[in-house]
Order: structure tokens, then sequence, then C-alpha cells
């Protein structure tokens, strides 16, 4: 029993993680339909300049302002190369396809920069465990979940409370209404994807101290990520959070019951059956297509 | 194929042949190699990316299941190398039925996360079941004997040449049969395709296990050849460059992927060899320049248009001579060349070099080939069936969507052969009824009698083949296909050959063949499109395209057909031409519900005339008694214009 809740705590914070991460997912896709393949490797960029940042002396709550200032700038990037020529043409092949070849590209550049090895993140509080319920919780674990909450609690009070934020929910609703009521849609998508990005690169630099960080860590992660939002459903956020725990927790089981090298699976697996039997998610609401 | 075309296949096939035999530098021999399996993984994943128009992530995943199962039944249990090469088929064709389940609920990014999830799965269960497949140390093979005679390194060669030519054959020839125009019809129009009576469902599977089968049987080509196979070959990256290499070769061409694998065997090596790259480099930017330049003297695109294309060219081969190493930067590299392929080329090197030089493509060419022919029946058939008066019988239909009622307890009795109009203004349910029909919706509430058989809960496809055929409001045609193509769809339910026949090019396929090719064309005659047979329907102008339509729908050999305002931007002329098609319909004895706004036509050549308002019947007769009614002429005028109008 005492394992399993020690599994269940290490679960909830790297579920928390994959939560930001799709939440990230929905934002772009809120706005434009369609999603960066590159987000896993957003979040690798975020934690490997935090962990330059760092090592340059910066200290950790500093750096975090500027990773996220440096996802915003990445994010809308891929935006204007790589998504809007494609919605320009209508090609969802094209907004996949280039989102993937952006993603192998900052992946490539930051195997050259940072070299191929795994690196160690400094963690910004003490190491030593704290006990809680007869588990062993780090706590980094507790800020990785606070800071996932309160990151996406602030990305909802703007998109409700401020001005630009109705915009991107009128942009959500109808693109090209809201474009006849002269709103940006072009400039709210690129924001949405420099929020997106933003949200993926402060995720890694909350992770990186948990795990190695290493230009190979987003990809996995990413697609893990997607798992979550499909099984949550794309336009529900309160399914994320739900998904994101379920898949944390069925991955540290998996991991501690079967094998480290298993730990991958369920979530993959969740995300076929998911799509398989109910493909607006668990809790999204399917559309009712028009002929 | 003309016989210049067979000549010079005859000559690939020799130069292929002889290759061994003129270099004995293995190095060589094993590239080539390489090449010609690849390019029979890219023959199967053009099926789903260049006909379905589906992105598949894992034909990694899939390339590796071959690979493994070949090693693996080789390694454990010694079978010889014709077992090894057919298990890697089936095995795989049923992993990609398996695949294909989840896929058939999704489509486009779903899908693509899907098969990437999957192909992900794939590598991790190779790495991980180490009791089977040796986990990362991988399985070594050696080259297998056949016949009983231990195949060397030329002979092995030849033996990939063979499976080559037979994979290129069978992919061709699945590809311009009515199995391959399902494949791009699906692309075309999903929708469309359910009520031409062609599955989507169906045909999404058959796309997956026959690209599956062959990314197997390259698999297990690839164990023997490699002689080593470990986990970590079938990963993202080389999923991505299967893709990379279908779209930078062209899709929907069996040119493109060989000259796509060609490419993305030869690029790591070129990258490899700064020297080399240098000049390829060069050579490319001059080829773009000069390309751009004969299209844009051609008039087909503008200097803007070409303009980054060229100066990425020009770039790339500066940027060539300032790195003095390539290698790291093979990704980023690879993923530069997909960017600017997927918005600058997007046919691929096979679809630039055709529109440079105004090659025509095969479509056009097919539908005057079989003009001469001659149709055994007649083109319009007369539907056979049942002698109930009433051919639809629908009671107290009832469709809801979340509080809407789109139609609320609506009763609609057809006689049969007759032509039976529905108006009502926007918004009053008409086209949701057509949905109803044809099963596209599912309704709420009632029942629909079609020839005494519940036409409720049954999936489009098969609703269509039991004699309901429609056109769509907003036009669906298949856009990248031929008017003639178009119409061969819907007459995709007279096709009785199976895959083998297909394959083989039995009398039984050619027969089925000619005959509908021959109907398509008597078909097309019918609405007046003979001579636009062999143009794409999306160059078509907007009232061919509705006469396009029709012709598709009356290939299904309906009982019933559902026209959705056939008339709807038609110029006048356009639409005495409809009324004259629609009453020759008619006369075969093929029963008409039409919906329309133009009134004249309704009320010229209607037998009766039921009105919505609202989603409810407001009044039922014969036009004449439907046009004086009040409540009628309050729906579309308004309530003061009843009381003004004395009807």
């Amino acid at each position: 029993m005492q394992i399993f809740t020690q599994l269940l705590f290490s679960g909830i914070a790297l579920g928390m993680i994959y939560a930001v991460i799709a939440f990230g997912y929905q934002l772009t896709f809120a706005t434009s339909d369609t999603l960066n393949f590159g987000q896993g490797d957003a979040l690798m960029l975020g934690a490997l300049v935090g962990l330059t940042l760092v090592n340059l002396g910066v200290n950790y709550w500093l750096m975090i302002p500027l990773v996220c200032l440096f996802g915003a700038a990445q994010g809308a990037f891929v935006e204007r190369i790589g998504v809007r020529p494609a919605i320009k043409i209508k090609s969802e092949f094209g907004w996949i396809m280039s989102t993937i070849a952006l993603g192998i590209i900052f992946k490539n550049v930051a195997e050259n920069v940072w070299g191929r090895d795994d690196l160690k993140f400094p963690s910004p509080l003490p190491e030593s465990p704290m006990h809680f319920l007869g588990a062993n919780v780090l706590p980094m674990e507790i800020l990785v979940v606070v800071g996932a909450v309160l990151m996406m609690l602030a990305v909802e009070i703007f998109n409700r409370k401020s001005i630009y934020g109705k915009a991107v929910v009128a942009t959500f609703n109808d693109r090209d209404a809201a474009k006849l009521m002269g709103i940006n849609t072009g400039l709210v998508i690129t924001f949405s994807y420099a929020l997106s990005s933003t949200t993926a690169a402060f995720a890694g630099v909350l992770i990186a101290p948990l795990t190695l960080t290493g230009a190979t860590m987003g990809a996995v992660l990413g697609l893990k990520a997607f798992a979550v939002a499909i099984i949550g459903g794309l336009t529900s956020g309160m399914g994320i959070i739900v998904g994101g725990i379920i898949l944390g927790v069925a991955e540290t089981t998996t991991g501690f019951y079967l094998s480290t090298g298993y730990k991958d699976v369920p979530g993959l697996v969740l995300l076929l059956i998911v799509l398989a039997v109910k493909p607006a998610g668990l809790f999204g609401k399917s559309a009712i297509k028009k002929v | 194929m003309k016989p210049s075309k067979w000549a010079l296949a005859g000559l690939g096939v020799l130069a292929l042949v002889l290759f061994p035999v003129a270099t004995t530098n293995p190095y060589y021999i094993h590239l080539l190699e390489t090449i010609m399996i690849y390019a029979i993984v890219l023959f199967g994943l053009d099926i789903v990316v260049g006909y379905t128009g589906q992105v598949s992530l894992g034909h990694a995943g899939l390339f590796g299941i071959g690979a493994y199962t070949a090693g693996v039944l080789v390694t454990k249990l010694g079978v010889p190398l014709l077992v090894a090469l057919i298990a890697a088929i089936g095995v795989t064709a049923l992993f990609g039925a398996l695949l294909a389940l989840p896929a058939l609920r999704v489509t486009g990014p779903y899908l693509a996360m899907v098969t990437l999830a999957f192909g992900t799965i794939i590598q991790i269960l190779i790495n991980e079941m180490s009791f089977l497949t040796e986990g990362p140390m991988g399985i070594k093979l050696s080259k297998p004997p056949l016949l009983g005679h231990k195949l060397d390194e030329q002979e092995f060669f030849w033996l990939v040449v063979f499976v080559l030519i037979a994979s290129l054959v069978f992919v061709h020839r699945v590809l311009r049969s009515h199995l391959g125009r399902a494949f791009e019809a699906l692309r075309g129009s999903p929708v469309a395709s359910d009520c031409m009576g062609v599955s989507v469902y169906r045909y999404k599977v058959y796309a997956f296990v026959i690209s599956a089968g062959l990314a197997g049987l390259a698999g297990s080509l690839y164990a023997y050849s490699e002689q080593y196979i470990s986990p970590n070959t079938y990963n993202f990256e080389l999923t991505v460059l299967f893709l990379l290499a279908i779209i930078m070769g062209g899709r929907k061409t069996r040119t493109g992927a060989l000259l796509g694998a060609a490419i993305i065997v030869m690029l790591p090596k070129l990258l490899d060899d700064i020297e080399l790259f240098r000049i390829v480099a060069v050579t490319f930017a001059v080829l773009i320049a000069v390309g751009s330049g004969i299209q844009v003297a051609r008039g087909k695109t503008t200097v803007v248009k070409t303009s980054i294309p060229v100066v990425g060219g020009i770039a790339l081969a500066a940027l060539s001579f300032v790195l003095t190493t390539m290698t790291d930067w093979r990704l980023s590299v690879f993923g530069v060349i997909t960017l600017f392929v997927v918005y600058f080329l997007q046919d691929g090197i096979v679809g630039f070099v055709r529109t440079t030089f105004n090659i025509e493509g095969h479509a056009s060419a097919e539908a005057e080939e079989t003009r001469a022919l001659t149709v055994g029946g007649a083109a319009l058939q007369h539907p056979s069936g049942g002698t109930t008066p009433e051919l639809l019988v629908a009671s107290n239909v009832l469709m809801q969507f979340g509080g809407l009622k789109a139609l609320n307890n609506v009763d609609l009795r057809v006689k049969r052969g007759s032509i039976h109009g529905l108006i009502g203004p926007n918004g009053s349910g008409k086209s949701t009824m057509m949905n109803v029909l044809t099963g596209i919706y599912v309704p709420t509430a009632g029942s629909i009698v079609f020839e005494d058989k519940s036409v409720v809960g049954r999936t489009p496809s098969d609703i269509a083949l039991s004699g309901i055929a429609r056109t769509f409001q907003n036009v669906q045609l298949f856009g990248e296909m031929t008017a003639l193509q178009n119409v061969l769809v819907g007459l995709h339910h007279t096709f009785v050959s199976n895959l083998v026949d297909v394959a083989l090019h039995t009398p039984r396929y050619k027969r089925d063949r000619d005959q509908s090719a021959a109907r398509a064309h008597a078909l097309l005659s019918i609405v007046g499109l003979s001579d636009l047979a062999g143009e794409e329907a999306r160059n078509l102008p907007y009232g061919k395209q509705r006469l396009l339509e029709i012709a598709r729908a009356l290939a299904l050999n309906p009982q019933l057909l559902l026209l959705d305002e056939p008339a709807a931007g038609l110029t006048a002329p356009d639409i005495k031409e409809l009324v004259t098609i629609i009453q020759k319909i008619r006369a075969e004895g093929i029963t008409i519900i039409l919906i329309e706004h133009h009134m004249d036509v309704v009320m010229a050549i209607c037998d009766t005339v039921t009105v919505l308002d609202f989603g409810q019947k407001i009044a039922e007769g014969t036009p004449a008694a439907v046009k004086s009614d009040p409540k009628v002429i309050e729906a579309y005028l308004g309530g003061d214009a009843a009381s003004l109008s004395p009807a």
C-alpha cells in the first residue's frame, strides 16, 4: 500500500506535466484546428535553454519567465514558418508535415548545440524527500503540480476575463465570423502558438530537475501528452487533468510492477483504444457533421 | 501503354539485372538493393498517403514487423525463404488491419498520431520482447537458400529485382482498377463515396492491409539484405523519411516512389561527402532556376511565387560551401527539404516535371482510349423491383440535434415512378430529410421503409447499394479524378472481380473494366458531358459539376434518385437542359425526389409536392394545389402576404 501511494504521488506529478503539454495542444487546436507535432521539442528546447541560463548563474525562479519568453518566440516562429502557409492553402497534410519537420530540425539543432548526452538539471528545491501519508514526496514534485495548475489557471483567466482572451474564444467559435468582426485571426493564431509553446517550455523547466535533460526528451513526452489530450478530449480543460493523472499513474505503476521498458505502452494503448471507441475523448463533445 | 514506354521500362529492367554483373563492388550492389526495398515500402505507403490521403507515421513500424517476422522465423524455426516472405506479408497485413481499426474512426492529425503511437509501441515491443526478438542485441541472419541453392550477393539482388517488379505490377494494376478508384474517392469526398456504395470503412481497411503487406514484404527482404536487424532502425526518423520520399518523388506515381526511394537512400551518403554535396546542391539550384524559368515563361506561375524556392536552392548551395561537415546536420537538412517540398513541390518531382513539360496524366488518356467501347445494354437501366405502389414510406420521422427538431414527425410517401417535389424555405429540413433517407443521419425516432425494407440504422453505403442514389446541395465530386472516373466510382458495384483478378488481369476483370468504361461514357453522354470525360472534375464549370453528380448517381442503377437543389446556380438554358434530363430519367422508370428552390421547375415537372417549414410538413398535394395553399404562401412570404394575396 505504501508503495502504491508512492507510485500514485509520482504518477500525479508526471500526469500534471502531461496535462500542461496537452493544454498546449488544446490552445492551438482551439484557434486554428491545428496541432504542433513538435510540441515535445518545444518542451525540450525550453528545458535546455533553462539549463544554459541556470549554468550561466541565473537564478531558477528568474530563469522561468525568460524561458517562457523564449517559448513564446519559438511558438510564433513555428506558426509563421510551418502553420500559416498550410492554413492559407488549406492543406492538412501541409501543417502536419511541416510541424514534424520543424520538430526534427529543433531536435537536431539541440543535439548539435547541447550534445547527444542527457544532462543533469540542478534542482532549485531540496532533494531530500518529505514524508506524507507514509510515502516519500519530493518538494519538486509538489512544485510541478502547483506550477502546472497555476499555469493553466492563468491562461484560463486570461481567456475569460481579458478582451484579448475574448478574441481567442471568438476565433475558436467561428474563425470567419471573428475575422468579419475585425479580429485579426491570423494574429490570434500566432498568439495561440506562442502561448502553447510557452506552456510547453514552462513544463520543460518544471520537469527537468526530476528527470534528465537532453535532445531526445521531447518526442515521447509530446506523444503521450497527445494521448492525454485525446483521452480528455481536445476541448475539455477538466478532461486533460483527469486524463493526465490516469496516464501518469498508469505509467508509474506499469514501470514498477512490469518493467520500466514497458512504461510508455499503457498510455499509447489507451490512446488507440479511446480513438477506436470514442474519438471525441472521454470529456469531449462529438461534432455533428454537415453535408 | 505506348510502345515507347514499354521499351523504356524494358531497358530499365535490363539495366537493373545487368547491374551486379557490371560492377562487382558489393557496396553499390547493396545500395541499389536498399533503394529497391524502400521502393516496395513506398509503393504501399503511396496507397495510404497518395490515394486515400491519410498521413501514416506507422510504416517504419510495419516495415520492422516484416523484418522481425522473417528474422524470428528463420532463426527460431529455420523456415525457408519463400515461407518467410509470405509469413512476413501475412503477419504485417494483420497488423495493418489492427492499425486500421482505430484509424477507421479518425482522420487527419488524429490518424497521424495514432499511427505514430502504433509505431512507437512496435519499437518498444521489439526492444522488450527479448525472448522472441533478442531485444537490443538484434538478430543475425545469412543470405537464404532458394530451391536448395544458397543465394550469393548477386543472386539475392536478382531476387529483389524480381520482387520489386512483381510488386510494381501488382500495385500499378490495383491502383488503376476499381479498387484504386475507391481509394482515391475516399480522399476526394468520404460522404460521396459512402453514398455511391463504396464503403469508406471497408476500403480504408483494404488500403491499410495492402499497404502493410507490402511494407512487410519489403521488411523481410531488408532483413536478408542487411543480414542483421536491430530495433533502432525502425524509428520515427525512418517513418518521416518514407513520407518525405513519397511527397518528394511525387504522390500517385510509381516513378515518384522509385525516385523518392533513391533520394532517401542516397542523400545520407551524399551528406557524408561534402565535396559531392556541393556539386549536387549547385546542380539542384540550377535545375530549380531553369525549371521555374520555364514555368514562368509558359505563364503557369508568377515570378514572386517561384522566387522563394529559387532563392532557397541558391542559399542551400551557398551553405554547402560554408560548412565543413554535414553529417551532424543530416536531420536538419531532411527537415528543411521536407518544409521545402511541402510548400513548393506539392506534386513532387514527377508532378513538377509533368507541369513543366505539359505531360498529360494517364487518367485523361484513359478517357480517350475507352471512348470507342460500346455498351452491352442500355446506359440507364430500368429498375427492376417490387410492385407496391409506394416505393418509399417514411412515417413520423423525428430528427433531433440537441434541442432543435430539424424534422418533427414528418410523413413522406413517394409513389413509384413519380417525381416528388420537396420544397420549403431555407432551414425547413429538406436537406436533413435527404441525409436521413440516405443514412448519413440516423433519425431519433420514426420509420423509413424502402422497397419493404427498413432503412433506419443501415450504413449509407448499404442503403446506396439497395437502390437510393443522391446528389448533394454543395457539390461533392471527387475533385482530382476525371469526369469519367467519377462516374466509374458510381459503377463500382458492377465489378465482380476480386484482388486476384485485378492483379492477374483475368478475363473476368477485363470484361468488368471494359463494360463499366463503356457504361460510364454512355452515362456521360446522357447528361451531355461526353466531350469532357477526360477533364478533372474540379476543373469543370459549376453547372457541369452538378450534371456530373447526376450521371454519377445514375451509375448506381438506382430505383430512387434524390436530387438536392440540382438547379441552384445554373443559368436559364442550363436549367432547361436539366429539366429534359430529369424527364428522361423518369421515363426510364426511376423515381425521383427533387429538392428545389426554382418554383417554375418544381411546378413544371413534379407529380406531387411536399412542403416543409420548421421541420414540419405543412402541405402536400399536386403542384397547383400546393401553390394556392395559404399556409405555403405564409411560410414563403410571411403572414401579411398571405392575407393580401387572394391565392
